[in-house]
C-alpha cells in the first residue's frame, strides 16, 4: 500500500544519545509522517550508510544508530539529508497478509462496549473493521507487536482509562483509530476485540 | 575436555550476557548484554581469555560448584566478598577451579552487578544470535529465565580469543553523571531543565536490568503534568519523566519504544557508572555535547 500524492513532511534531526541520531517527521501520528519514516527506513536499509549499525522505523520517526568511533553526527546528518532530499512516500512498497481472527466472547471482551460506544451491534462493528484493508504503521513496541491503521473517523474510540496488566499473546487491540497486534502477553490500555492467530512466535523472530 | 558447573544459590536477577543481541529494536527485541560492561570486559581480562558468555550477578550473591572438570573463572564488577573453597580471595581476581571447588559471592561496599568469566565458552543455545537474557522478551540464557539453584552450565571448547580491553571511563570531578538533552528536553520548561541541572536526585532501590527510578528530592519535576506523545525510539540511558514526576533511568532491557517524555540521556561513558550505583546515593547530571560525549568513547582526555 502507498499514499501516493502526500507531500513530504520537513523532519527534525536530533540527536538520541551519543550513538544515534532520530529523524523526526512530527510530533503527532499523521499519514503523511508515517508514510515517511517507512518510506526513510525502507531507503536506508537499502543502502549502507558508513558507520550505520541499525536502522528502525518508529510511528513518525526513523532512529538510526550508528558506531561513534566510524562516523560522526554532523557527519551522517549530512549523508540523511542527501537521502531525504530523494525520498518519495509513494516508491514505499508493501505485501499484503490475510489473519484469521477470532471475535468477541472471552477472546475479545471489549467486542460488545466498543461497538456499542460507536453506536454499532457487535456485528457492524467487525464488517466496519474489516472492510478496507489497513497498514502496518510501525513494529517494535514488543517482540512481533504490530500497529495497524488508520481506521476511518467514524471507527476513533480513545484508550480505555484503566491498563490491564496482561493480555494474552494474539490479542487484537483497539484505539486510538488504530488496530495492533500483540505476539507477546503486554500490559495495555487498548480494547481487546479479537484474538488472532499471531501468538508469540518462535522465539519472538520477525517484526 | 569440558567443565560443568552447578549453582548451588542464586540471587532473582542471577542472568547469562554476552555482548548483547543488537540490531532487532524493530523486532521489538532491545539489545540486553550486561548493565556493567566495562565490568564484564574486566572479568574475562582477569581470566586472560575473551570466551563465550558470562554470568551477572547482583547483590543477593551468588555460589556455584565445578561439577566436572576444571576450569578457571575470573570476577570483576563493583566491590563485592568472594571466598574460594571458604577463603576470602582479592576483588576483583581469578583463580583455577577443580572438581568439586565452590565459589561464594556475598555483597561487598559497592556496586549493584558482578560478572563471572570463565575460560571456555558457556555451552548454551543462541537466541538470535546472542546468549543475553532478555528479563523484558524473555529469551536467552537458559530457556529465557534468571539463573536458579540447581542449574547445570556446561562450559565447552577453550577459548583463545584475547579480552578486548574495556577501560572505564575517567569520572568527573564532582561524580555527576554527563547527559545529551533528550528528544523532548524542549517540552520541559526552562525551570524544570534547570532544576534537572542544578538537583540532586536519589537513586531508589526500584531497579531492575528494565530501568532504575529516581527520587526526585528537590521536586524539579512536580506538577510537569503528563504530556501525550507518539511512541518513540528509546536508547538504554534515556531519562523518561512519569506523569507524576518520576524520573525513571531506562537500562539495557529497556522497552524499545515509550511514550513518556524524555528529558536526557546517560552518555555510553557513564552507563556502567551509573548501573553500580546503589540505592540511597545521590547523584547529579551534568549536559555535555555528543562532541564531548565521544571523545570519552575513543578515551582522549576531555
Amino acid at each position: 500500500m502507498n499514499d501516493a500524492g502526500l507531500p513530504l513532511p520537513k523532519p527534525t534531526i536530533m540527536p538520541l544519545g551519543d550513538a544515534a541520531l532520530l529523524v523526526r517527521f512530527a510530533t503527532a501520528l499523521t499519514p503523511e509522517a508515517n508514510s515517511a519514516a517507512v518510506a526513510l527506513a525502507q531507503a536506508l536499509g537499502g543502502d549502507r550508510v558508513p558507520g550505520v549499525v541499525e536502522i528502525v522505523p518508529n510511528l513518525v520517526s526513523v532512529l538510526v544508530r550508528y558506531d561513534p568511533l566510524r562516523t560522526d553526527p554532523a557527519q551522517l546528518a549530512g549523508e540523511l539529508r542527501l537521502r531525504l532530499a530523494r525520498l518519495d512516500s509513494a516508491g514505499t512498497s508493501g505485501t499484503q497478509h490475510r489473519i484469521e481472527t477470532r471475535f468477541g466472547g472471552a477472546e475479545g471482551p471489549d467486542l460488545d462496549e466498543v461497538a456499542g460506544l460507536l453506536g454499532l451491534t457487535a456485528a457492524e462493528f467487525v464488517q466496519a473493521h474489516n472492510r478496507a484493508p489497513l497498514r502496518v504503521l510501525a513494529t517494535g513496541f514488543a517482540p512481533g507487536f504490530v500497529y495497524c491503521g488508520f481506521h476511518p473517523p467514524e471507527l476513533v474510540l480513545p484508550r480505555r482509562t484503566t491498563v490491564r496488566r496482561a493480555v494474552p499473546p494474539g490479542s487484537v487491540l483497539f484505539a486510538a483509530g488504530q488496530t495492533a497486534i500483540a505476539a507477546t502477553e503486554i500490559p495495555t490500555g487498548w480494547h481487546v476485540i479479537l484474538r488472532s492467530g499471531c501468538g508469540r512466535p518462535n522465539a519472538a523472530g520477525s517484526g | 575436555m569440558s567443565a560443568a558447573i552447578t549453582i548451588v544459590r542464586a540471587g532473582p536477577l542471577t542472568t547469562i550476557q554476552d555482548e548483547g543481541r543488537h540490531g532487532l529494536l524493530a523486532s521489538g527485541i532491545s539489545a540486553s548484554g550486561p548493565m556493567d560492561a566495562a565490568g564484564f570486559a574486566h572479568a574475562a581480562e582477569l581470566v586472560g581469555v575473551d570466551a563465550r558468555g558470562g554470568i551477572e550477578f547482583t547483590t543477593a550473591g551468588l555460589e556455584l560448584a565445578v561439577t566436572g572438570g576444571a576450569c578457571r573463572i575470573g570476577w570483576a564488577g563493583g566491590a563485592f566478598t568472594a571466598r574460594h573453597n571458604g577463603e576470602p580471595v582479592n576483588w576483583p581476581g581469578a583463580a583455577q577451579l577443580e572438581t568439586g571447588d565452590r565459589l561464594g559471592i556475598t555483597p561487598g561496599p559497592a556496586g549493584n552487578y558482578g560478572y563471572l568469566r570463565f575460560d571456555r565458552d558457556l555451552e548454551v543455545p543462541a537466541v538470535l544470535g546472542s546468549l543475553a537474557t532478555s528479563s523484558r522478551a524473555q529469551l536467552g540464557g537458559l530457556a529465557g529465565q534468571a539463573l536458579q539453584a540447581g542449574d547445570r552450565l556446561v562450559l565447552g571448547n577453550s577459548a583463545t580469543g584475547q579480552p578486548r580491553r574495556h577501560p572505564p571511563a575517567p569520572v568527573p570531578a564532582d561524580n555527576s553523571f554527563r547527559v545529551i538533552w533528550g528528544i523532548h528536553a524542549d517540552l520541559f520548561s526552562p525551570q524544570a531543565r534547570q532544576a534537572f541541572v542544578a538537583g540532586r536526585f536519589d537513586v531508589t532501590a526500584q531497579m531492575d536490568r528494565m530501568g532504575v527510578r529516581l527520587r526526585d528530592t528537590a521536586g524539579a519535576f512536580a506538577g510537569a503534568g503528563a504530556l501525550s506523545l507518539v511512541s518513540d525510539a528509546i536508547v538504554p540511558g534515556d531519562i523518561q519523566i512519569l506523569g507524576d514526576g518520576t524520573p525513571i533511568v531506562l537500562m539495557r532491557d529497556h522497552q524499545p519504544t515509550g511514550g513518556y517524555p524524555r528529558i536526557a540521556t546517560i552518555i555510553s561513558a557513564d552507563l556502567d557508572r551509573f548501573a553500580q550505583q546503589r540505592p540511597g546515593t545521590a547523584i547529579a547530571f551534568q549536559p555535555v555535547s555528543v562532541e564531548h560525549a565521544h571523545r570519552l568513547v575513543r578515551g582522549e582526555t576531555v
